[in-house]
C-alpha cells in the first residue's frame, strides 16, 4: 500500500522518541503522553463527527465518564473493592470503555431523531450536564419522609475529585516513578485503536456511517438502518474516550471535574476539524499540532517574550503569559482553516479528478447500450427464485395519505404483477412520488393495505423494506456525493452483508471472503450499467447521466425483486432515454425484475409499460394498457394535453 | 445583445468548454441543445459568472461580463431559472417570488409582475402560502421560472425548464416561453427536449463535448440529419 511507508516511519519515530528525549535531556515524555491521550480522544470523536457526520459538542463528557469509571472502581476514597488489587487497572480500563459505550448509547438514543444544529445543541447540553452532575454527586442524600435510604453517599468526590487513583501493575515495570512506561502504554492503546478504526472505516459499518453522513434518507432507502448505525457511532466513539479517560485518570492519579469542561470538547473538535474530519491521518496531525502548540510553543514563546520584555524594560511583555491566550489562538486557527482549507489539512479534497483525453473526445456523448451478457451471474441466480408465482408481487389497496388538510393520496389501488413493468403517470403534484414514499416506508399511510410478496409493508422502516426486496431511485438524484462510485454500490449491498463490529475489526476469513465477494459484485454491476473503470471516482464528479445510472446500480446491489424508478429519464435526450429504456427492459426480461416507473417521457413509459396507472389530485383516474391510456379523454385532459396527440401524430408521419 | 467569443471553461483539469462562440440578438429565443455533459449548463454558468472562463470573452450589450461577480451580472438584467430548481425550500412560494425581484428598484411595478407570474402558473397562486420545499417537483420548476421572471430580466436564461413536467405542462411551459418572449424578454434556452425547443426558438446551436458543432435557424436544424438522429430520437 502506498500509505504504508509514512505510517511505519511515524511508528518508528514514536518508539524511538523517549530514548532520544532521555539522551538529550528534554524531559517532555510526560507532556507528549498527555498529548497522545488527547489525540486518542480526537480519533474517537472523529468516528462520530468525521465518519457519521453527527456534530457532537459535548464529547468531553465521555472522557469524564471514562476517567470517573476508573476513579470509582479503583480508588480508596470511594471505597472501591477493586483498589489495591494488583490487576485492577487492567480490568477497570475495559469496564470504563464499556460504561462509556453504554452511556454513549443512552445519550445517543434521544438525539437520533434530530439532525445537524439540533443534535449539536443537545450534545452541548449533555456536555454541560456531566461536569455539574459530577460536582454535585459528592454528597447524595435521598429522603422519603423520615426514611433515608441513602445518606451522605459520596459518588464522585464532588469538587475535590478523586485522589488517589490506582496505578497499573506489571511485574518490574516502574509505573510509579518513570514516565516512559506510561508513554508506551498510551502508545500501544493508541496504535491498537488506530488499527481498529482504520479497519472499521473500510468495512460495511464504516461505509454505512459515511452514507448516513452524506444522505440519511437515501441511506435508509438503500438498506442502512440509521438508528443502529448512529448508535454504534456514538457507542464506539465513546468507548475510545473511555480508554483515554481511564488511562488519563490513572496517569494523573487524580481527577477533578474541572478537567472535563466545555473547552475540552471544543479543543478536541478543533483537532478533528483542523486536521480534516474523516481522515485518520488528518486527525492525528491536527491533534499533534494543537497539543504541540498548547504545551510547547505557547510556553516557550512566553519565556522568550518575557526575556525580551526584561531586556527592553517593557513590563507588559516581561509579565506576559501567552498560555492565557490559548483559546484566542485556537479560535483564530479554526477561522483560518475554515477560510483557507475548509476540508482540513489532510481532508479529502473535493475536486474533479483529471479526465483523460479519451474520455473527452467521445466518451461523454452517448452512453453504451446495455448488454445481455454483461448481466452479473449472481444477480441472475437471485432472480430465478421468485418467478412464476401467480400472486402479484405488490398489492396496494385503498392507500390514503393526508398532509394537513391536503389529501395527497386518496384510496389508491395499485397492482404490480411479477415481472411486470407498471407505469405511473399523472400531473405534477398528483401524488406519484408520495405513493413511492409510502411504499418504501418514508411516509406512513393514514389508511390502506400494502402487501409485498405475501407480507404487509405498513409500519416497516425503509431499510427493512429494502431488505424485503424493494429498491428505489430518486427523482432528484440522491447519491452519496463524497463517496466513491464503488462505495456507493457497496452501500447498496449493505443489507446483504453480515459483518459485525468485531468481524470488521478482526477480519476473520469469512469477513474477508464476504468483503471480497461484495467488491467483485459491485464492479460487475458497474460494468453492467456502463460505469466500468470509474470505480474510484467520487460520485459527485460524474456527469448527470452517469449519476442516474449509478443510482440504478446502487438500487440493483440491494438485490431487489421490485424496482421503483422515479423519473429515471428526466434530463436525458431521446437517445439517452432510449438506452435507459433498453436497460429497464433487459432487467425485466433477464432478471424477472418487477418495475414500477414514474415517467414523463411518453416514448419511454408508453414503450415499455405493460399497464399504466394514472393519478390526479391523489386519486386514480385511469388504469389500463398504454394504448387505452393514450386515448382516455380524462388522461388527455388532465395530463397528456392535446399537444401530445399532435406530437404523436407528427412523429408517426415522420417515420 | 449577448456575445460569447471563443470561451474556454475548465473544472480543475477538465475542459468543459473548448471554444464556444455564440450570440443572442435582442428579442430572440435562442436554444442550445446537446447531450448530458456536453457543456450546456457550463455555458450558462459562465455567462452568469458562477464559473470563470480561462480564455475568451462574454459580453452583454458591449460590457464584459467575465470580470464581474454574479450579483452584478444579475443587476445588469440577466436572470436564470437554474437546472435542478434551486428554490428556497423553507420560504413560502410568495416569498420565493418576491425574492426574485430583490435587485429591482421599481417597487411599484412588482405587484403587476407577481400577478403575471400567478396568471402564467395558476398552481403557484393556489399554493402561495405553502413552503417551497413542500411543492412537488414540477411545481418547484414553475416556481423557479416564476422567480426568474420576477427579476424582469432583459435576458432570461432557462436551464431545462421542461424537466420533470407532465406533457400537458411541457406544452404550457413552451407556450409561456413564447409569451414571455413576445412581451419583450430575450431568451437563451437550454433543453433536452430538442423538438419542443426548436419549435419555439428562432435560432439554435448544437453543442458536443464543449464545442458548437452546428448552428442555424431553428426550422433548419429540425430538418438536419444530425439533430434528427441524435437529439430527436428519429431512426
Amino acid at each position: 500500500m502506498r500509505r504504508g511507508l509514512p505510517w511505519t516511519a511515524l511508528l518508528v519515530a514514536l518508539i524511538l522518541y523517549p530514548f532520544v528525549d532521555r539522551a538529550l535531556g528534554f524531559q517532555t515524555v510526560h507532556a507528549v503522553s498527555d498529548g497522545m491521550i488527547y489525540v486518542l480522544l480526537a480519533l474517537g470523536l472523529n468516528i462520530v463527527v468525521g465518519y457519521a457526520g453527527l456534530l457532537d459538542l459535548g464529547y468531553a463528557a465521555f472522557f469524564a465518564i471514562g476517567a470517573y469509571s476508573m476513579g470509582l472502581l479503583n480508588s480508596p476514597v470511594l471505597g472501591s473493592p477493586l483498589y489495591g488489587h494488583p490487576w485492577s487497572f487492567w480490568l477497570c480500563i475495559w469496564l470504563a470503555a464499556a460504561v462509556s459505550a453504554l452511556l454513549g448509547v443512552v445519550i445517543g438514543a434521544p438525539t437520533l431523531r434530530v439532525r445537524g444544529d439540533y443534535l449539536a445543541i443537545i450534545t452541548l447540553g449533555f456536555g454541560e450536564i456531566i461536569p455539574v452532575a459530577i460536582r454535585n454527586l459528592g454528597d447524595v442524600t435521598v429522603e422519603i419522609g423520615s426514611w433515608r435510604p441513602i445518606e451522605r453517599l459520596n459518588l464522585t468526590g464532588g469538587e475535590n475529585g478523586v485522589n488517589p487513583v490506582g496505578r497499573p501493575y506489571l511485574p518490574s515495570v516502574p509505573f510509579e516513578t518513570d514516565p516512559v512506561p506510561w508513554y508506551f502504554l498510551i502508545l500501544i492503546i493508541g496504535a491498537a485503536s488506530l488499527w481498529a478504526m482504520n479497519r472499521l472505516r473500510d468495512s460495511r459499518l464504516g461505509r454505512a456511517w459515511m452514507a448516513i453522513r452524506e444522505d440519511e434518507t437515501a441511506a435508509d432507502c438503500t438498506g442502512v438502518n440509521p438508528i443502529s448505525t448512529k448508535l454504534l457511532a456514538f457507542a464506539l466513539g465513546a468507548s475510545f474516550s473511555g480508554f483515554a479517560g481511564s488511562v488519563y485518570a490513572a496517569k494523573l492519579q487524580a481527577i477533578t471535574p474541572g478537567a472535563f469542561e466545555f473547552q475540552v470538547s471544543i479543543m478536541l473538535l478543533c483537532m478533528v476539524v483542523l486536521g480534516g474530519a474523516g481522515s485518520l491521518k488528518g486527525v492525528i496531525l491536527g491533534g499533534m499540532l494543537i497539543t504541540l502548540f498548547d504545551r510547547v510553543v505557547l510556553t516557550q514563546t512566553t519565556f522568550m517574550v518575557r526575556a525580551f520584555g526584561r531586556t527592553t524594560g517593557v513590563t507588559a511583555l516581561a509579565t506576559a503569559d501567552l498560555t492565557l491566550w490559548r483559546w484566542f489562538f485556537f479560535g483564530l486557527g479554526l477561522v483560518l482553516v475554515m477560510l483557507l482549507r475548509p476540508e482540513g489539512l489532510v481532508g479529502r479534497r473535493v475536486r474533479p479528478a483529471p479526465i483523460t483525453a479519451a474520455d473527452l473526445e467521445d466518451g461523454l456523448e452517448v452512453a453504451p447500450a446495455p448488454r445481455v451478457d454483461a448481466i452479473p451471474a449472481w444477480l441472475r441466480e437471485r432472480a430465478q427464485g421468485g418467478v412464476a408465482a401467480a400472486t402479484p408481487i405488490l398489492d396496494v389497496r385503498g392507500v390514503t395519505k393526508r398532509f394537513g388538510g391536503v389529501i395527497a393520496l386518496n384510496e389508491v389501488d395499485l397492482l404490480v404483477p411479477r415481472g411486470a413493468i407498471i407505469g405511473l403517470i399523472g400531473p405534477n403534484g398528483a401524488g406519484k412520488t408520495t405513493l413511492f414514499n409510502v411504499v418504501t416506508g418514508l411516509v406512513r399511510p393514514d389508511g390502506g393495505r400494502m402487501i409485498f410478496d405475501g407480507g404487509s409493508l405498513v409500519g416497516l422502516r425503509p431499510n427493512a423494506i429494502v431488505a424485503r426486496g424493494i429498491a428505489r431511485t430518486f427523482q432528484s438524484i440522491r447519491l452519496f456525493q463524497n463517496m466513491t462510485v464503488l462505495e456507493n454500490v457497496l452501500v447498496g449491498e449493505h443489507c446483504r452483508l453480515a459483518a459485525s463490529v468485531p468481524g470488521a475489526v478482526l477480519r476473520p476469513p469469512s469477513v474477508i471472503a464476504e468483503e471480497g465477494r461484495a467488491r467483485v459484485r459491485a464492479r460487475e454491476l458497474l460494468a453492467f450499467v456502463g460505469l466500468g473503470g470509474q470505480e474510484d471516482e467520487l460520485a459527485r464528479n460524474l456527469p448527470y447521466g452517469d449519476q442516474r445510472r449509478l443510482e440504478i446500480a446502487r438500487a440493483l446491489a440491494t438485490e431487489p425483486r421490485l424496482l421503483l424508478l422515479d423519473e429515471p429519464s428526466a434530463g436525458m435526450n431521446p437517445r439517452e432515454a432510449e438506452t435507459l429504456t433498453e436497460l429497464i427492459g433487459l432487467l425485466r426480461r433477464e432478471l424477472a425484475l418487477s418495475v414500477l416507473l414514474i415517467e414523463h417521457h411518453m416514448e419511454v413509459v408508453m414503450g415499455i409499460s405493460d399497464r399504466i396507472t394514472v393519478l390526479d389530485y391523489g386519486t386514480r383516474i385511469a388504469e389500463g394498457t398504454p394504448a387505452a391510456i393514450q386515448r382516455d379523454p380524462r388522461v388527455i385532459e388532465a395530463y397528456l394535453g392535446t399537444g401530445y396527440e399532435q406530437d404523436l401524430a407528427g412523429r408517426e408521419s415522420a417515420r | 445583445m449577448l456575445e460569447l467569443a471563443d470561451v474556454h471553461t475548465y473544472y480543475g483539469n477538465i475542459r468543459a468548454l473548448r471554444g464556444i462562440s455564440l450570440s443572442v440578438a435582442p428579442g430572440e429565443i435562442v436554444t442550445l441543445i446537446g447531450a448530458n455533459g456536453a457543456g450546456k449548463t457550463t455555458t450558462l454558468r459562465t455567462i452568469l459568472g458562477t464559473v470563470r472562463p480561462r480564455r475568451g470573452t462574454v459580453r452583454f450589450n458591449g460590457q464584459r461580463l467575465d470580470t464581474l461577480t454574479t450579483d452584478r451580472i444579475v443587476r445588469l438584467g440577466i436572470a436564470q431559472s437554474p437546472e435542478g430548481r434551486r428554490i428556497f425550500p423553507r420560504m413560502t412560494v410568495l416569498e420565493n417570488l418576491e425574492l426574485g425581484a430583490f435587485a429591482r428598484r421599481d417597487r411599484e411595478a412588482i405587484a403587476p409582475d407577481l400577478e403575471r407570474a400567478f396568471t402564467l402558473f395558476p398552481r403557484l397562486r393556489e399554493r402561495s402560502a405553502q413552503k417551497g420545499g413542500t411543492l412537488s417537483g414540477g411545481e418547484q420548476q414553475m416556481l423557479a421560472i416564476g422567480r426568474a421572471l420576477m427579476a424582469r430580466p432583459a435576458l432570461l436564461l432557462l436551464d431545462e425548464p421542461s424537466m420533470g413536467l407532465s406533457p400537458i405542462l411541457v406544452d404550457a411551459i413552451f407556450r409561456i416561453v413564447q409569451d414571455i418572449n413576445r412581451q419583450g424578454t430575450t431568451i437563451l434556452l437550454v433543453e433536452q427536449n430538442a423538438r419542443m425547443a426548436l419549435r419555439v426558438a428562432h435560432r439554435g446551436y448544437v453543442i458536443q463535448t464543449g464545442r458548437i458543432v452546428l448552428h442555424d435557424a431553428a426550422a433548419a436544424l429540425l430538418r438536419s440529419d444530425l439533430v434528427r438522429k441524435t437529439y430527436l430520437g428519429e431512426k
